[in-house]
């Protein structure tokens, strides 16, 4: 072996990266090379001070608790939803062996179900993408209290126009509106203000199926309304009724515009 | 069923791995926990689909997927996107904490502040070959770069290192 050879193979060798023959043919060539030897040295040294000098960054006990109170949070809701894939395969294969009557009988029940699943799904996700929008800090790209500088600046980059209504003197502030993502969708989402609480509503062509009415998913109420050819799903943490007549207000304000 | 002990067993005791890397990376303390969170909000949904046990490999590649999208919203120039020319201008003096600084003598907090200053596509190699202790092979998949780049990268930053100026001030 020779120093060209040996030059790329020096740093893997310090790196305990090869194996066999060319382990062998580079120790033999750094044991008759100063040039070469030098420079594993060089390697070894810098590893050396680095492992003693540059700090390594444990977890600190404030991350730990946040994340195990994250876990505590989700503890709620996650066991509900990988049980129902069983049950509706039972629910179809029961059907099948009763007979036709049966199968209608469980195509409905699992139609139910799906429908049903959709529902906690997109509400599982939407509050998700609250949370995690939350502890970006990455709530607002738009900001904006104007319902005319928000709705188009939401419209230029989607393929669809959110109504958007400021609805300041109910109490309920415009603090402006960001891009999500909902069912692989691109959704809008405005975000308002409710004295000290955060209110994410996500706006959307309505979706083939009805959605239900009110959810609470890892503490976090989410509420639904339909209106103006829209979906309106509110997430937020104040109290449940307050979100509900909020999001339905939102909605007949749209339809009615 | 829950995925919580899948989560407590494969990714919980990497914690530590990946706020380093995290706190490298965004070389900030409040930073990096937001990094980290975000990472572990992430690995909780996807922790059903990791086959095999590795979740060390495969939190860290979430670590750093959080990082990215962390670092395109708050340091867009940070991302260059070409090996050769990267330069980092963006030197945070918060690298460390001060009471930890003040315990290392001036020389470590030099190496560490040549650490902090590399370009962010060599401080990723480097710091988890040589603070994790990662593979090649390991490295690459983490970074989602060819085996051949790993080295590339890691020789590069070995030399920027070799030759900082704050390297031959401490000696």
């Amino acid at each position: 072996m020779n120093c060209n050879e040996a030059g790329a193979l020096v740093a893997a060798h310090a790196d305990d990266e090869l194996g066999g023959f060319r382990r062998h043919s580079i120790e033999k060539h750094l044991r008759s090379c100063a040039g070469c030897a030098t420079k594993h040295q060089g390697v070894l040294a810098l590893r050396a001070r680095l492992r003693a000098e540059v700090p390594y960054f444990r977890a600190p006990p404030a991350l730990h608790t946040r994340v195990r109170a994250m876990l505590a949070d989700t503890h709620a809701v996650a066991p509900a939803r990988p049980r129902l894939e069983p049950n509706r395969w039972r629910w179809l294969t029961g059907g099948a062996l009763a007979g036709c009557t049966a199968t209608v009988l469980a195509w409905v029940v699992g139609t139910a179900v799906i429908d049903w699943r959709a529902n906690e799904d997109v509400a599982v996700e939407a509050v998700a993408t609250h949370v995690r929008a939350t502890l970006n800090n990455h709530l607002i790209e738009v900001a904006s209290s104007d319902q005319h500088t928000v709705k188009p600046w939401l419209s230029a980059r989607l393929d669809y126009s959110p109504p958007v209504q400021d609805l300041a003197d109910e109490g309920f502030v415009l603090a402006g509106g960001r891009l999500d993502t909902l069912e692989k969708r691109p959704v809008a989402t405005l975000v308002y203000r409710y004295r000290q609480h955060t209110i994410d509503v996500f706006v959307r062509p309505e979706a083939a199926h009805a959605p239900s009415s009110l959810r609470t998913v890892r503490g976090f109420n989410v509420a639904y309304a339909t209106g103006a050819g829209m979906d309106w799903l509110a997430v937020s943490d104040v109290s449940a009724d307050v979100l509900s007549t909020f999001v339905q207000r939102l909605a007949r304000a749209a339809a009615s515009q | 069923m829950s995925q919580h002990p899948r989560f407590e067993e494969l990714v919980l005791p990497h914690l530590d791995a990946g706020y380093n890397m995290a706190r490298w990376l965004t070389r900030n303390v409040n930073d990096a926990e937001d990094v980290v969170q975000d990472a572990c909000v992430r690995a909780l949904t996807y922790v059903g689909a990791l086959h095999g046990s590795d979740g060390k490999a495969w939190f860290l590649t979430i670590v750093r997927h959080a990082f990215y999208d962390w670092c395109r919203r708050n340091r867009p120039a940070e991302i260059a996107p070409d090996d050769g020319t990267a330069i980092d201008l963006a030197i945070d003096p918060a690298a460390m904490d001060p009471q930890q600084a003040a315990l290392r003598g001036a020389e470590s907090r030099m190496l560490a502040d040549a650490v902090a200053e590399l370009p962010l596509i060599f401080r990723e190699v480097l710091i988890l070959r040589e603070l994790e202790e990662l593979s090649y092979k390991e490295i690459a998949r983490i970074a989602d770069v060819p085996i051949g780049t790993v080295m590339s990268r890691l020789a590069r930053a070995r030399g920027l290192l070799q030759r900082s100026p704050l390297l031959h001030a401490a000696r």
